[in-house]
């Protein structure tokens, strides 16, 4: 695998080729060949794809996909038992420091101390990653307030709502300046408008500051044309690549429909081992 | 400004964590250095305690079933009373040896020195007499005919009255130390045990085992006017058997001795209230102040022991084992 | 598309990064500690209950025998106390257990997990963290116990801090150890039949082991055996500015043992990798 340094970005801005084809160089997140089963029943079977850095990928599939075990795999929840998965190169089993400083996760169940304030909550965050108290207040200042919640800095995070929690989440994953962000079904139990708003929030990060995003979702209406889409079903990666490629390759009219036909298909097939 | 805090506190609490397992692991310990004599009934012995390590130094054989004990006043001698050998012997501290004895009546029991040191009177049990002797010639002066099992004995800060209790009177009995009459008598609870003097001469205490309760009389009315009574909870009032009394100098704390409670009760001497019960050995019987009054030692029979109560803390410190059946104690230098 | 990327600085962890974390993991359980009065409360009502109520109706049990580090005749209250302060300390151990199970179904523990640190590195904060409350919880019965006379020597304790953070570590990285293994919730009321109780009854907590041996033999080796006594025995120990060898050894140990498990009970690559994630959805 070709490596470079990560230490220079610009390099990646230089070197990285359109979203929409698989970059020469190195992925913002690399999964290759995972395979992970509990027990007897297999989650994932021979997984791969990849996320540039500064492009958003949409990771859809149902309930009970194996998204959730994929994110465990990436965040090191569990132990990789076959495949190999890396961050900007770093393999997140051989250098999990160095493949985990480069991540910022957002998980699906609600991951924030309720009962602690804002402010407290992200600085918690950050001494979890190593950063000094007096930097991760500045830091915490400046996402408190992209997010528009400058006059909660105190607030417990109880009396916030859904989407303000959510947005939360995801300044607090930010907060140690990763390069790739990972976010577990992000909206559910929000309202279609905060919905938007999280979505929108998340593809500005990816254009503004070249974050690479895996956004995991079940919820087709999420996904835009310029998206990188992997669709994962009963543990097998059916399709990959642009919205375009996608319908072109099914043929079908819409994301929807391109879905049903690809899972039913497999499903006919029955599950190959 | 909480980070600094939090920081702070972490370091304070590593800190207080390394002195505390220095501490733990090196341990010091206090000193006074007196000497305490206590008789053993059972064993015919006398235990030499040390105060600075708490630890019985010599065992001083003595005669048969040795009780009351105490220091001369010039602190040179421990007067032991062994009862059935009917005489006091005397335990020179220097050469902590018994070097002499004294003519009592049979069964010398208690006993005490007026304020020069000069005369001993003694209550022997089984005589109904005090007899009264002279210390410097070692001779018998004369006999006092009281009540029935005399036992207690006190004198009066000016030396004018003796007291003596009488175990089955249930007396205490004033005697004029000039005429070596008895002037008058108080009734008390059942079976006196001890008499004891407030260092002013404003009042007298006297304990009576079986009826629980010690009597507060003035001296100068010769009645009763107070009665301190016990209470401990879980304990049958028969338990609680007052004997030993000790006070301090300055009269605001008096020490009881409960028997077979195994407690010995603090009370304020001003207020005739108990303050606190302090759990000691079986059977607690007689006490001791250290010359400094820092600690006070009490002898319990039963558990063939000693425990030393730190005076001000209120607190027992430890307990020392002695010779079989602790009677009583006294203090010197060495 | 405008990529402005962020610069980062990608230096090794170093010291400095991993005190941050230890005192940020701190800092974060002495805040939950304070928002959760009623834990507060319920351990020290625990050991309260005990001490007024069990330990009244117990008081002529002892004062017939001087056993180390005591030096004199104690009450039935006074023996206890070390034993209620093990207890809170048990309780504090298997409650904290409780949290990583409840941490892990809401995800908070999914957050410490993700840190850079290491996860060894990470656990042991944790255990830290969960000694400081104990010993909060410790030294809030230890004044209440004054009020009721129960009064070791002043320097008692200072010297008996060592102590509780040794016992701290010890049980939480046993509540560590089992909670690695709990799935639910709900399995806490197993714990407590099966740790927490024959634990604290089987060991000296409540009656010297000289007593016990003289009402079962079997029981007396249990207890002997059992490290819950040698937690109980240090504390006792180190409240009357003494050392129990033997207890001291066995504690630290148990600590060793239970820590390298519940590091490798947590290791990714083991313990957790085989179950399912929480929920039920892959």
């Amino acid at each position: 695998m070709t490596t470079i340094d990560t230490s220079r970005p610009e390099q990646i801005a230089r070197d990285a080729p359109e979203p929409t084809s698989v970059p020469a160089v190195t992925l913002a997140l690399s999964v290759a060949g995972i395979s992970h089963c509990y027990g007897r029943r297999r989650a994932l079977s021979d997984v791969s794809f990849g996320v540039a850095p500064a492009s958003f990928t949409a990771l859809v599939g149902l309930n009970g996909a194996g998204k959730s075990t994929l994110i465990a795999l990436i965040t090191r929840l569990f132990g990789i038992q076959a495949g190999r998965i890396s961050v900007f190169g770093h393999d997140i089993s051989d250098t999990p420091g160095d493949a985990l400083r480069l991540l910022g996760v957002v998980f699906q169940p609600r991951t924030l101390d309720l009962d602690l304030s804002v402010m407290q909550n992200l600085l918690y965050h950050a001494a979890l990653q190593g950063i000094a108290r007096r930097e991760a207040r500045l830091r915490g200042d400046e996402v408190i307030a992209r997010i528009g919640l400058a006059d909660r800095v105190n607030s417990r995070v109880r009396d916030l709502s859904g989407g303000q929690m959510r947005r939360l989440e995801i300044a607090r994953a930010l907060l140690h300046r990763p390069r790739l962000l990972l976010l577990d079904e992000a909206t559910v139990g929000l309202d279609v408008q905060a919905r938007a708003d999280i979505l929108a929030h998340v593809r500005t990060l990816v254009a503004e500051r070249g974050i690479g995003v895996l956004w995991a979702t079940h919820l087709f209406d999420e996904i835009a044309e310029s998206d990188d889409l992997v669709v994962l079903h009963g543990g097998h990666v059916l399709a990959q690549g642009s919205v375009t490629q996608i319908l072109g390759e099914t043929g079908a009219p819409n994301f929807d429909t391109a879905f049903r036909s690809m899972t039913e298909a497999a499903d006919r097939r029955g599950r190959p081992s | 400004m909480q980070a600094a805090m939090m920081m702070n506190r972490s370091k304070m609490l590593c800190r207080v964590w390394l002195c505390g397992a220095a501490i733990w692991l090196a341990t010091a310990a206090p000193a006074s250095a007196f000497l305490a004599y206590v008789s053993n009934e059972k064993s015919n012995t006398v235990s030499v305690i040390d105060t600075d390590s708490w630890t019985v130094t010599a065992t001083i054989k003595v005669g048969q079933r040795p009780r009351g004990i105490e220091l001369t006043r010039d602190g040179k001698s421990v007067l032991v009373a062994v009862g059935d050998d009917d005489t006091i012997q005397i335990i020179d501290v220097a050469s902590q040896k018994v070097v002499d004895s004294l003519p009592s009546g049979p069964d010398p029991e208690l006993f005490t020195q007026d304020a020069t040191g000069k005369i001993l009177y003694v209550a022997n049990e089984n005589d109904n007499t005090v007899t009264v002797i002279d210390l410097e010639k070692r001779v018998r002066m004369g006999d006092v005919q009281v009540g029935v099992e005399p036992e207690g004995m006190a004198i009066s800060p000016d030396g004018k009255i003796l007291i003596n209790t009488s175990e089955t009177t249930n007396m205490a009995h004033f005697i004029d130390t000039a005429t070596r009459e008895i002037v008058a008598n108080v009734l008390v609870d059942a079976r006196p045990r001890f008499a004891e003097f407030k260092r002013d001469g404003s009042e007298l205490w006297v304990s009576s085992e079986i009826g629980g309760t010690v009597s507060v009389i003035d001296p100068a009315k010769r009645v009763v006017t107070d009665k301190i009574e016990f209470n401990i909870p879980g304990l049958r009032r028969e338990a609680i058997q007052p004997v030993g009394i000790g006070m301090t100098r300055d009269a605001k704390t008096a020490f009881i001795a409960l028997g077979p409670a195994n407690r010995i009760a603090i009370v304020d001497a001003a207020t005739h209230k108990v303050i606190k019960y302090l759990l000691v050995g079986q059977r607690v019987w007689h006490m001791a102040f250290t010359p400094d009054e820092k600690y006070l030692l009490v002898t319990n029979g039963v558990s063939n022991d000693v425990s030393v109560i730190d005076v001000t803390a209120q607190k027992v410190i430890k307990t020392i084992q002695v010779g079989e059946l602790p009677w009583g104690v006294a203090m010197a230098r060495p | 598309m405008s990529t402005t990327f962020v610069t980062h600085e990608h230096r090794k962890l170093g010291f400095g990064n991993y005190v941050t974390c230890l005192n940020g993991i701190l800092w974060r359980e002495a805040l939950r500690f304070l928002h959760q009065r009623e834990r507060f409360v319920s351990a020290l009502v625990r050991p309260l209950v005990w001490l007024f109520i069990f330990a009244a109706g117990f008081r002529q049990v002892l004062g017939i025998s001087i056993i180390p580090p005591y030096e004199t005749y104690i009450l039935y209250e006074v023996y206890i106390a070390p034993g209620l302060i093990a207890m809170i300390q048990l309780f504090n151990g298997m409650q904290s257990s409780l949290s990583m199970v409840y941490d892990r179904e809401m995800g908070n523990m999914r957050t410490l997990l993700v840190s850079p640190l290491p996860r060894w590195f990470l656990l042991v904060c944790k255990l830290l963290a969960g000694t400081v409350v104990s010993l909060l919880q410790v030294y809030a019965f230890l004044l209440i116990a004054w009020f009721w006379d129960i009064a070791p020597p002043l320097i008692g304790y200072l010297t008996v801090l060592p102590a509780l953070v040794l016992s701290g570590l010890m049980l939480g990285s046993l509540g560590m150890l089992i909670s690695s293994r709990i799935k639910q919730l709900e399995n806490f009321a197993g714990v407590m039949n099966f740790v927490i109780f024959p634990m604290f009854f089987a060991s000296s907590a409540l009656y010297p082991l000289w007593r016990v041996q003289e009402g079962s033999p079997m029981l007396y080796y249990l207890c002997l055996f059992n490290p819950f006594t040698h937690v109980v025995e240090l504390i006792r120990f180190a409240l009357y500015d003494k050392v129990n060898w033997v207890s001291l050894a066995v504690v630290a140990g148990c600590t060793a043992v239970f820590t390298i498990g519940a590091i490798i009970a947590y290791d990714p690559g083991r313990g957790l990798a085989r179950r399912a994630p929480a929920g039920g959805e892959t």
